[in-house]
């Protein structure tokens, strides 16, 4: 099964960077986001999946992300897109750490109702202070750097569908890979227990609102990475990153691919995001099925897509 | 600038409406626990119903003294739709609190493009119902009738509910199935009935309320997903699962966001959550909550 | 022989009402002392005190010489003190082998490491291996707690809890909800892994009397929050006044019971 794993995940890695060559520029560019939403969604998950904390606040920190990479790019004239990284992971870090402090003193509805609240009030703040967020219309973000390369021969389009993507999708090699080390290791392991039985997991020593504090801020700057590269695949960082609704479609991602597997989430980035611009080309009414996909899932396949494939697996090679 | 008494009644205007969404979200999260977050979806069906059945009772000659019935009578009607949206939550009520949050999330998506589909996408209007009322005059001060009428209606629902929750047999039976849901299975309470029967009253409140806002504002689909921002608010100063809280939480941010918009707009919302977040910090279960932990 | 574990003149009240009064404790190396009692006696309450969950609101609380009023759970592991729980306490989603490596990873200050694979972290298996080996739960080590049967899950309860090589370990109704027949099997497991683990005391609240008249080595007996008495099991069961007291009414209350 191990094995199996690893193949496919491989072989998922090798098609993400084999599409440029098979699919058109359009299509590309709706990778890119899938690329940024699936590592947003790692960190995401590192907090619901395995903490078992549920944030419907997440979407802030994408923006923080977003809005980094603006005001880092257009304002301050920083063009390196790895500086931008850590900066608006470093930022995204910053402002998770006093949510993080008030909220992990909860759990369950009260966690996600406090994240809510703050993410809210991002919002309010992006969107009333026009003269330093640019309100409703937000801030251009401008072309980086890769590694020192500013690729001035290609058209944006051009530079996006090619040198980034790929920049992206290795990153999200990176990144997961980094992630996965993280959910096997000892700590990972204490936030789990700490999901499983609070109470208990103290009784063994677990520091667990310290570790929530620290997978909180992990999440953070998961998400802040995701958003950089939403921003900058459509040149422009808006308050709407901040809306409730967007948060509510991180965990709408996380749940559709099954959230109690590390992959699902991935899976469900890529699908949703597919799902939508499909629908969105068929009919102006898009928000009705994908609410309605929403609903099949959580009633019908709680455990997502990944979890239906695993049930078919096993079927099979019951037979 | 507006006069002090204008920002005071602008805000309880505001707030009596909150109220009742705010108390079906109260009614639901009490018995079963579960947050709405498509209560604001059931606000704007009811004000998009409101402004239909008022059209409707124009076209039919009903005189305009009576479009308050009409629209409460059209919010009441709208309730209907709360049985069937209750057996879909039905399948969810054992399962963890995220399945609950993400379906409710999933009708607001789908009641966002129902809106649309009925009511199309444009901001929809009721013409000068409101003024049509006529105002109080008290000595310097004006007061729209309509904005005194839907107080006093709202002041009405509340004294209703606390009675019905307080002095009936049935309102002794739902607190009780509130506040221990095998005890009251085990008294034989039809968990089944009492559920759709919560679920049903806690949708009316958010049509009603939605349906008495049209005569002063239009009705626009941005409505549903800014007021589960409002509403939840509300809740969480006053404490989830609490009439009372449900009521000074809803004085409190409708008060707020007038006295912002009057004063100083760019805090309209950041203050209301500004408090929100200072409540949970020091009363983390609201103004009138039980303790979490 | 100097105390471990000792309370002076603990008490605590809530509000008007006053769970323990004056109780006074204290336990030593190789000891086994039982805590019995009626319901309501202040047992629970005592529990807390002694773990560090609950600040008595009178006299002090050490283990070995600190103070330890108060002081959390996760600080109470992380001085030597383990605790298992009344009702099963168990992670049921996590297989045996990672439930007991939560304890030795805590016990080996090894939570902050985030990058190194904990399936492969030879030292912790080596040590989840053992402590499981200890309970008969080695043949487990793969299954995920919710699939163990009743008595399995108290001992892995028991388990994760030696896997942080506490000095003193107290153990909260460790039979309760176990058949007749498990109940010693438990109990001789719990004390000659105590001995092979080098707990240095044992701490039980207990209501079956043949298992406190077994293991015990002293008998603490609380009713309405007072030390009524703290001997030895031969004097305890000796003195017919002493049964009457605590057994009597506790052999009153479970027949009411059935």
């Amino acid at each position: 099964m191990r094995t199996a794993v690893g193949v496919l995940v491989l072989a998922s890695l090798a098609a993400l960077f084999a599409l440029p060559s098979v699919l058109s520029a359009y299509y590309i560019t709706l990778v890119l986001p899938a690329v940024a939403y699936a590592i947003a969604l790692l960190g995401f998950n590192l907090l619901f999946g395995y903490t078992g904390l549920l944030s419907f606040g997440h979407a802030l920190y994408v923006a923080v992300g977003a809005y980094g990479a603006a005001v880092l790019s257009s304002k301050l004239g920083i063009k390196s897109f790895e500086l931008v990284l850590l900066l608006s992971g470093a930022a995204a870090v910053a402002a998770a750490i006093p949510v993080a402090l008030l909220s992990v003193r909860y759990e369950k509805i009260f966690f996600g109702i406090l994240t809510l609240a703050f993410g809210m009030l991002f919002h309010s703040f992006l969107f009333k202070f026009y003269d330093i967020t640019g309100g409703d219309t937000g801030i251009r973000v401008l072309r980086p750097s890769l590694f020192g390369n500013e690729f001035k021969d290609l058209d944006k389009t051009a530079f996006l569908v090619g040198p980034f993507y790929y920049y992206c999708v290795g990153l999200l090699a990176v990144l997961g890979f980094v992630m996965w080390r993280i959910v096997h290791s000892p700590f990972g392991l204490h936030l789990v227990a700490s999901r499983e039985n609070r109470r208990k997991s103290e009784y063994l020593g677990v520091r667990v609102r310290f570790f929530r504090l620290i997978a909180f801020s992990i999440s953070a700057f998961y998400c802040a990475v995701g958003g950089a590269i939403l921003a900058i695949n459509t040149g422009q960082a808006d308050p709407e990153l901040a809306y409730w609704t967007h948060s509510g479609e991180l965990v709408f991602m996380a749940v559709l691919g099954g959230f109690a597997n590390f992959f699902g989430p991935l899976v469900g980035a890529f699908t949703f995001i597919f799902l939508k611009s499909e629908l969105m080309g068929i009919t102006q009414f898009w928000r009705f099925w994908l609410g309605l996909t929403l609903i099949v899932i959580v009633v019908l396949f709680p455990r997502g897509l990944v979890g239906l494939g695993q049930d078919l697996w096993t079927r099979l090679h019951r037979q | 600038m507006t006069s002090f008494f204008d920002i005071v009644l602008g805000g309880v205007f505001h707030a009596a409406v909150l109220f009742l969404v705010a108390a079906g979200l109260q009614l639901v999260f009490g018995v079963q626990k579960i947050v709405n977050l498509a209560c604001g979806s059931f606000y704007a069906l009811g004000a998009y119903f409101g402004i239909s059945a008022v059209n409707w009772a124009i076209a039919a000659g009903v005189p305009p003294a009576l479009f308050l019935p009409v629209l409460v009578l059209s919010g009441i009607l709208l309730g209907a739709i709360g049985p069937f949206i209750e057996a879909l939550l039905l399948t969810v009520y054992k399962r963890d609190e995220a399945f609950q949050l993400l379906l409710t999330f999933a009708l607001v998506l789908m009641f966002q493009d129902v809106l649309r589909y009925f009511w199309g996408a444009n901001p929809q209007q009721l013409g000068d119902i409101a003024t049509q009322y006529g105002k109080i005059v008290v000595g310097t001060l004006q007061v729209p009738t309509y904005n005194v009428l839907v107080i006093l209606a709202s002041i009405a629902i509340a004294l209703g509910i606390g009675a019905f929750l307080q002095k009936t047999n049935f309102g002794r039976i739902l607190r009780a199935t509130a506040e221990n849901r095998e005890m009251a299975l085990a008294l034989g309470v039809n968990v089944r009935v009492m559920y759709a029967s919560v679920f049903t009253l806690g949708t009316m409140l958010g049509t009603v309320g939605g349906a008495l806002v049209v005569p002063t504002a239009a009705a626009s689909l941005d409505m549903p997903v800014e007021l589960v921002v409002e509403a939840f608010a509300v809740v969480v100063i006053g404490g989830l699962g609490s009439m009372r809280g449900a009521l000074v939480g809803a004085l409190i941010v409708g008060l707020m966001r007038a006295a912002a918009i009057s004063w100083y707009a760019e805090l309209e919302m950041l203050a209301i959550y500004l408090v929100v977040i200072v409540v949970l910090v020091f009363r983390p279960a609201g103004l009138f909550g039980k303790a979490v932990e | 022989m100097s105390a471990i574990l000792e309370t002076v003149g603990v008490g605590r009240k809530y509000g008007d009402f006053v769970a323990l009064e004056d109780v006074s404790l204290s336990i030593a190396e190789g000891e086994l002392v039982s805590i019995v009692g009626p319901n309501g006696a202040g047992k629970t309450t005592l529990v807390n005190v002694l773990t560090g969950l609950l600040k008595p609101t009178a006299g002090v609380v050490r283990f070995r010489g600190e103070d330890i009023a108060g002081i959390g759970p996760v600080m109470l592991a992380r001085r030597g003190m383990a605790r298992a729980f009344q009702l099963v306490h168990i992670f049921p989603a996590m297989s045996v082998g990672q439930t007991i490596a939560v304890a030795v990873i805590s016990q080996e200050w090894k939570g902050l490491s985030f990058f190194r694979d904990v399936s492969r972290d030879e030292s912790v298996r080596a040590r989840v291996h053992e402590v499981a080996s200890i309970f008969g739960l080695e043949k487990k080590l793969e299954t995920e707690a919710r699939h163990l049967s009743q008595g399995e899950k108290k001992l892995l309860d028991i388990a994760s809890a030696f896997a942080l090589k506490p000095e003193v370990i107290l153990l909260d109704e460790p039979t309760s909800g176990v058949s007749s027949a498990d109940k010693h099997g438990i109990m001789r497991n719990v004390v000659d892994a105590s001995k092979k683990a080098g707990v240095k005391a044992i701490i039980l609240v207990e209501h079956d009397m043949d298992l406190v008249a077994e293991y015990s080595t002293r008998i603490v007996a609380l009713t309405a929050g007072r030390v009524l008495a703290d001997r030895p099991p031969k004097e305890f069961f000796g003195d017919p006044e002493i049964v009457a007291a605590i057994v009597g009414r506790m052999v009153g209350r479970l027949a009411k019971e059935a």
